[in-house]
């Protein structure tokens, strides 16, 4: 059971993050993306959204998948930027380690 | 309405025209035309075969009216799609062409043929069809529509927007109208929510814009605290009995409530109540209305949640979306803090779920005590729960919301922006299958959160998600308004949803089966208030159209008594399925005085009960007398056009 935790869209505002709550999971990113991986990206994007940060952080390694092409970015009909998401969900992982 | 059988003529000497479609391939590719018209050649009766790429283009019915005009042919039969379609096309060309509108048969050679048969089997069917219709077509009389005196009257029950609206379109139009509602207070529902989605304006600009205007207007006369008591009569002659008395003990208490606490006087908007014109009655009484038409506009009932429905009416902290508008706009008067907050609790977070009574799926959900389930979708909920949600996180920062939703369908104009504004203020929307919907229950976790969800949602691979709440918000849909006292005096037909159902969804959406009764607004669907305005609108435009003229012209095919044959023995009358349209009535013949049938023409619905059972063949159907119908068996069985049964 995961509890949800809503204020975390907030916390990666801190991370250069503010397009979090604009994804509608649609899932274009996954279907675009050439990693073609377990619904990468949007599976992490939607663990943002429900503030599941220990899913994320369980799932790291997959942050490091992205090959910053861009796809995603520009097919996203809610310009959700989940290139972008991915960016700032390993700047918030990075963080997390140094703090721990 | 006087028997025209002077002016019928021997039918030998009829003088049938024979006009086949192509239906620019539609027909052609499958019946061979050519053929038909060769065919059609030898019917008795036919001087004249023409054939046409396409019979409803203005030189497929030139071809007609020039026949028509020189004297070539007095009886036309088309050959195409089906007459619901075009007979009303080609009557009218004849008509243009200064002949009888209802010398006219059709033959339907493209659903009946083109579209479920192939090669010779089509052209047979074909030619056997066009030669039925032309041996009906010998038999033709021309005919007149009844006019029938109608009130320049409208009564329009309900004072929501819709009847709102519609009384004043009407108005406008010249008629004089009577508007009715149950209730004290004008605006319906619209006068008991805040902000309309999906402009934002506040309702009681809304209401009062429209139900000032009507109570001004010298056309209308309003009558509050009323019901239908009686009904009778048919378009154009309605006459209607009302009922005018004090609301029963705890009915509309708190719109009264407000109405006193408001300071607001009559003809003033109130909030969350409506606008009250002229008082509440003390006693009963009763006003007889002759109308010539009638707009239901009754609107509908916001859905009631079961007892334990996700805890409703187990747990406090349930409520319905409507008491969640309420009490937003009540705050929004005593001024918003950065938290939403109920009878001084603050709440943290809320969720709302949608499709709280709609989209029920049987073998799911459990049916109502009458054993009903509302499988539609209620249309609004989504946009109204989306719009509250942003007013709450707009307002109240501090509040968090939980959208659950099974389908997001905002699908109007100005209503997909609302879920992005949704998204924008950061509500976090979960989604649940209709079989596994979020499980409310008291929090025994962590916290003082009274609350807590559950909810397998599909938006995060079917995990589990959980989460505490102090609110629990339930989207509540739309369910037919309780009208059966209506339904079953004025005999309205009610589709399988509950709701009044119009003729024809896409071509007579207004329109129900009784004429001259109309719909407008929420008793027909879900509707939001542009829609219902609209619809409110179409049915004024029609009823003022029907009424315009000071009379109705109906269709002349209705049953006709033969004098000559009917001996009163009152078969017929027995048989008629439409109370008044059939009675014995005592006449003189040759002096004597005797009962005989009587046909009260615009009640008659040409159903023809009566011609089945009569002993004597006494009474027909103008333009689809027994004589016809046999002179078409005949020609369908004969095999002078065609040498044997291959159709
Ligand atoms: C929770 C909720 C929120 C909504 N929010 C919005 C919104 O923000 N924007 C929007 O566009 N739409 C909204 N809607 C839809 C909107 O409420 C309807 O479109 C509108 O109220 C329909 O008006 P109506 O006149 O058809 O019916 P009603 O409002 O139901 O009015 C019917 C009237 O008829 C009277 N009546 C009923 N029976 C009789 C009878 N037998 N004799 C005499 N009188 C009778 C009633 O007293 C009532 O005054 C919302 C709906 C819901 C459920
Ligand atoms: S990030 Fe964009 S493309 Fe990907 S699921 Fe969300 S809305 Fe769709
Ligand atoms: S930017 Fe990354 S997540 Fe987006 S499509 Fe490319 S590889 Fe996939
Ligand atoms: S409008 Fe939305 S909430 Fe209402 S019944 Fe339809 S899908 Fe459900």
């Amino acid at each position: 059971m995961t509890q949800v935790y809503p204020e975390f869209a907030d916390e990666l505002e801190g991370f250069g993050v503010n397009t979090t709550m604009d994804c509608f999971n649609c899932g274009t990113c996954a279907a675009i993306c050439p990693l073609i991986y377990e619904h990468f990206p949007r599976k992490m994007i939607r663990y943002a959204q429900i503030g599941a940060k220990d899913r994320i952080l369980e799932n790291y390694e997959d942050l490091w998948r992205c090959l910053h092409c861009g796809l995603c970015i520009q097919t996203c009909p809610r310009e959700a930027d989940p290139g972008d998401l991915i960016l700032g969900l390993r700047r918030f992982v990075v963080d997390h380690w140094r703090r721990t | 309405m006087a028997d025209d059988n002077k002016d019928k003529k021997a039918t030998s000497e009829q003088k049938v025209g024979v006009y086949v479609c192509h239906c620019g391939g539609n027909i052609s590719d499958h019946v061979a035309v050519e053929e038909v018209c060769k065919n059609a050649e030898k019917i008795p009766g036919v001087v004249k075969v023409q054939n046409d790429v396409f019979m409803c283009s203005d030189p497929g019915q030139e071809l007609i009216m020039e026949d028509i005009k020189n004297g070539t042919v007095d009886r036309v039969v088309v050959a195409s799609c089906a007459p619901d379609l075009h007979s009303s096309t080609f009557r009218n060309a004849i008509q243009r062409a200064g002949g009888n509108p209802y010398i006219y048969e059709h033959a339907n050679i493209r659903e009946q043929v083109s579209w479920v048969h192939h090669g010779d089997q089509a052209t047979n069917k074909a030619t056997r069809l066009v030669a039925a219709a032309a041996a009906k077509a010998r038999e033709l009389q021309p005919l007149e529509p009844f006019k029938v005196d109608a009130k320049r009257h409208v009564t329009v029950i309900g004072g929501g927007i819709a009847g709102l609206k519609s009384a004043l379109d009407l108005a406008r139009k010249g008629l004089d109208v009577a508007l009715i509602d149950k209730s004290p207070f004008l605006g319906g529902w619209t006068a008991k929510w805040d902000r309309a989605f999906p402009t934002d304006d506040p309702v009681s600009e809304l209401v009062t814009a429209l139900a000032g205007e009507v109570l001004n207007s010298e056309k209308i006369t309003v009558y509050t605290c009323s019901r239908i008591t009686a009904f009778e009569g048919f378009i154009g002659n309605f006459k209607l009995t009302l009922t005018q008395a004090p609301p029963e003990s705890d009915a509309y208490e708190d719109e009264i409530k407000r109405l006193s606490d408001s300071g607001k006087g009559f003809g003033e908007f109130v909030p969350l109540a409506g606008i009250c014109p002229a008082g509440i009655p003390e006693t009963t009484t009763t006003h007889d209305i002759e109308t010539g038409a009638i707009v239901l506009a009754t609107g509908f009932l916001p859905y009631a949640p079961r007892y334990g429905e996700y805890r409703y009416g187990e747990s406090k902290e349930v409520i319905t979306l409507p008491e969640l508008i309420r009490i937003m706009a009540e705050n929004r008067q005593k001024g918003v803090g950065d938290t939403l907050e109920i009878n001084d609790r603050k709440i943290r977070s809320v969720a709302m779920i949608h499709c709280v009574g709609s989209r029920q799926i049987p073998g799911i959900h459990e049916p109502d005590a009458k054993g009903n389930l509302n499988e539609y979708c209620s249309r609004t909920c989504c946009s109204a729960t989306l719009h509250a949600a942003s007013m709450i996180r707009n307002n109240h920062p501090k509040t968090r919301v939980f959208d659950f939703y099974r389908d997001i369908r905002t699908y109007g104009r100005g209503q997909e922006e609302l879920y992005e504004e949704a998204s924008d203020s950061k509500v976090v929307f979960f989604r649940f299958e209709a079989d596994a919907p979020p499980e409310v229950t008291r929090n025994t976790g962590s916290g003082d959160f009274p609350l807590n969800i559950k909810v397998k949602d599909t938006l995060t691979f079917d995990e589990e998600l959980e989460m505490p709440v102090d609110l629990v918000v339930l989207a509540v849909g739309m369910e037919p308004g309780n009208i059966s006292d209506l339904v079953e005096m004025m005999k309205l037909p009610v589709g399988v949803d509950g709701f009044l159902q119009e003729v024809h969804p896409k071509l007579r959406p207004v329109e129900i089966a009784q004429s001259g009764v109309l719909l407008a607004g929420t008793c027909q669907a879900p509707f939001d208030m542009g829609e219902t305005c609209s619809a409110a609108s179409g049915a004024a435009a029609k009823a003022s159209a029907i009424l315009g003229k000071g009379y109705v012209e109906l269709d002349p095919f209705v049953a006709e008594v033969d004098l000559n044959k009917c001996l009163g023995t009152g078969t017929c009358v027995n048989a008629c399925i439409v109370e008044g349209a059939l009675s014995l009535v005592e006449m003189d013949v040759d002096g004597e005085k005797v009962k005989r049938a009587q046909v009260n023409p615009a009640l008659c619905t040409g159903c023809g009960a009566c011609v089945a059972v009569c002993p004597e063949n006494a009474i027909n159907v103008k333009g689809w007398t027994l004589k016809q119908y046999e002179d078409m068996v005949d020609m369908i069985v004969s095999d002078r056009i065609l040498p044997s049964q291959t159709a």
